[in-house]
């Protein structure tokens, strides 16, 4: 048996404008703030990698968050991927010129298959993430959505990742659109049957819990890292609150400033989901190198 | 001198703020009207609408703990312990209405019933939310009206006054009113008061509705307009008056007897159609569109349950020049989700887009045909607001 790698954990953070944002089913977006501010926090915090999406790329054409990339690039030095808004050659280069290592891509791959094999033949299978937006359909299978998850389509989420596997990607991102933001735990059924259809690491997302059950899914499943987002913004959030951060310059931050938080949150931090990943003896980097990593530079 | 349609405004301006016209109606008692004359918005010098005004005094002035206070007094006032009802909450069972029955039950600690009014046609995803509402701990009547006299009526509203929503809200601004007659409940908590939306600010600053919305001055007043149909002419369209129960206002003073009160939580509690969906999320299951964003819209969590909803907005938007689109935008602006350069964007994106989806259930319904659908439509566009572009109707004041 091969040797599993260590399991990623990846904060996800979703970008509107100046801002990060946060919802459920990819819906009724809050704005959280500098998403600057929790890339840094998140990279200290022993991230071992971050992921940025821009929520809007679709509503505008185009990718509108490779400043906070650039920033962030600056200052962190765990590999980042961009996604949201890569529909050409072009702006996969853009991308990884404000310093993104890998880009996620969703639309373009639906719109264009090919695209996926002209973006992994130039810059490396190694850059091309394929990011699937995955919702339930009646009759019990997955399928694609796209457009930050309000546009169906009709392709069948295992077909898909079985031919953008085949043409070249080398990670490919499923995201729950029934289990994001809902913190009630990844979709293992739709984890499994992705995860047993295609070679390519398997990067899970959406309803990210507590660190046991994250742990739990990651030891039962072959998956290759966890995306986690409210549980670990909403903490931030509050820390930022506290600390008297101006919300309002930042779009406006009505929420939190009211003390009307998302009761079911259970602040978490990457070290309690790397403790627990390991005592279910699924091997982690650790977190206290990668902070001393770190803070050495 | 270009003519406009409906006393609408002839110079379209946005607001400066949000993206809302000054060619929106502000509500008025539905059942008074004969012609689809409107009264419109109203805008203050500084080119910023009354919406936006009222928002920013919201944020700025209120003291929520005061109001919150207030709450609690009238609540004193009201609740009962003897097992019987003390407020009646209307609502469909979206996130809105599971917001203000869940807090009033359970954190308020009084004892709800709530009133639904039927939608024409449900949808799956409206009757699932429904049933998940109830199933958080709540009593509920759901008030169906006759199909076959409400589809008449709704067919009224649509040719003569290209409303044909209108049965739709006359019959939801009686059901719980009606429901709090017959309970010997006086209170009534309704959500967001309209008029912060779209009336004139003076409005926002009572919690209570006017009850002229939902009463008649005495038994002799027959000034009563159904689709803009007097009611003693309504047999001759096909609706006998005994159909007409559900949508006939109460009498002012059985009413005023009751000392009825009906309050809006906007007034009481920061109000906010996004927290709600946090809250309907963690406390009672509620689900957005299965099937993505709603037609005509970029947002998936308002208005799901009624197959006719689409037309409600897109009728709408043919006599105002504004759809789905920019009334979630205008609101998301003002609650601070979305810039306006955002909303711009999203409404050249998204408004107008026909509800195709639940059109041919709609035509089936009112039992018209495709192109009296489009005469009637088509003729509901003022000129100030349309060109025709060989066979496309192009707005003149896009979104700006």
């Amino acid at each position: 048996m091969m040797l599993r790698p260590p399991v990623r954990v990846i904060p996800r953070l979703d970008v509107k404008g100046q801002n990060l944002v946060k919802g459920i089913h990819l819906e009724g977006l809050r704005v959280l703030g500098d998403p600057s501010y929790y890339a840094l926090r998140y990279a200290g915090e022993g991230a071992d990698e971050l992921l940025f999406m821009d929520a809007v790329a679709s509503l505008y054409g185009r990718n509108s968050l490779l400043d906070v990339v650039e920033k962030t690039a600056r200052n962190v030095f765990i590999p980042l991927t961009v996604g949201g808004g890569i529909r050409t050659l072009d702006d996969i280069s853009k991308a990884l010129k404000a310093g993104a290592d890998k880009v996620a891509i969703n639309t373009a791959a639906v719109n264009d298959p090919k695209f996926v094999s002209q973006a992994a033949e130039r810059f490396g299978s190694s850059t091309i993430v394929i990011h699937i937006d995955a919702k339930k359909t009646k009759s019990g299978g997955w399928n694609v959505w796209t457009e930050n998850g309000r546009e169906p389509t009709h392709l069948q989420v295992e077909p898909w990742a079985q031919q953008v596997a085949k043409l070249g990607c080398g990670e490919i991102l499923v995201t729950s659109i029934d289990s994001e933001g809902t913190m009630a735990g990844y979709d293992r059924d739709l984890l499994s049957v992705v995860a047993d259809k295609v070679a390519v690491p398997v990067i899970a997302c959406g309803g990210a819990n507590a660190p046991h059950a994250i742990a739990d899914v990651a030891h039962g499943i072959d998956i290759s890292a966890v995306c986690v987002a409210s549980i670990l913004h909403y903490r931030l959030a509050a820390d930022l609150e506290r600390q008297g951060y101006a919300f309002g310059a930042s779009g406006e931050f009505k929420v939190i400033a009211e003390k009307r938080d998302f009761s079911r949150v259970t602040p978490t931090t990457i070290a309690d989901i790397k403790q627990a990943l390991h005592e279910r003896g699924v091997v982690v980097r650790s977190t206290q190198t990668q902070m001393e990593a770190h803070d050495g530079k | 001198m270009t003519q406009t349609k409906h006393g609408l405004p002839e110079t379209v301006i946005f607001c400066k703020r949000c993206v809302m016209s000054n060619q929106r109606p502000s509500t008025s008692p539905e059942f008074r009207k004969t012609t689809t004359d409107i009264k419109t918005a109203s805008f203050g010098a500084d080119g910023i609408c009354d919406a936006c005004h009222y928002a920013e005094y919201k944020t700025s002035k209120i003291s929520w703990a005061d109001r919150e206070k207030e709450l609690e007094a009238l609540l004193a006032r009201h609740r009962r312990n003897d097992g019987r009802y003390d407020v009646v909450v209307p609502g469909s069972g979206g996130k809105d209405s599971i917001y203000v029955a869940h807090v009033l039950k359970f954190k308020y600690g009084m004892n709800p019933l709530t009133v639904t009014w039927a939608p024409h046609i449900y949808t799956e995803i409206g009757w699932q939310n429904f049933q998940n509402w109830l199933r958080a701990g709540f009593d509920n009547i759901l008030v169906t009206p006759n199909p076959q006299a409400h589809a008449i009526m709704t067919r009224l509203a649509f040719l003569n006054l290209v409303n044909p929503f209108q049965p739709f809200i006359l019959g939801q601004k009686m059901a719980a009113p009606r429901a709090a007659l017959q309970y010997d409940v006086p209170l009534i908590f309704y959500g967001e008061n309209q008029a912060e939306c779209h009336n004139v600010m003076s409005e926002n600053f009572s919690p209570l509705m006017d009850i002229k919305h939902f009463t008649r001055e005495s038994k002799e007043d027959r000034k009563l307009y159904f689709g803009g149909v007097q009611i003693d002419d309504m047999p001759k369209h096909g609706v006998e008056l005994k159909e007409m129960n559900p949508y006939i206002p109460l009498l002012r003073e059985d009413v005023e007897k009751a000392k009825m009160e009906v309050h809006y939580m906007s007034y009481y509690l920061p109000w906010s159609p996004q927290f709600n969906f946090y809250y309907a999320k963690e406390h009672a299951a509620f689900e957005p569109n299965p099937d993505g964003r709603s037609e005509g819209t970029y947002t998936k969590f308002s208005s799901l349950d009624d197959r006719v909803d689409g037309q409600h907005y897109f009728t709408m938007f043919a006599k105002f020049g504004q759809g789905r689109a920019m009334n979630d935008a205008c609101r998301d602006i003002r609650d601070g989700h979305i810039t306006r350069d955002e909303a711009v964007a999203l409404c050249r994106k998204y408004e107008g887009e026909f509800p195709k989806k639940y059109f041919k259930d709609f035509l089936d319904y009112v039992k018209i045909d495709e192109d009296k659908y489009w005469e009637v439509l088509d003729s509901s566009r003022s000129p100030h607001l349309w060109d025709k572009r060989g066979n496309d109707w192009v707005l003149k004041h896009p979104t700006a």
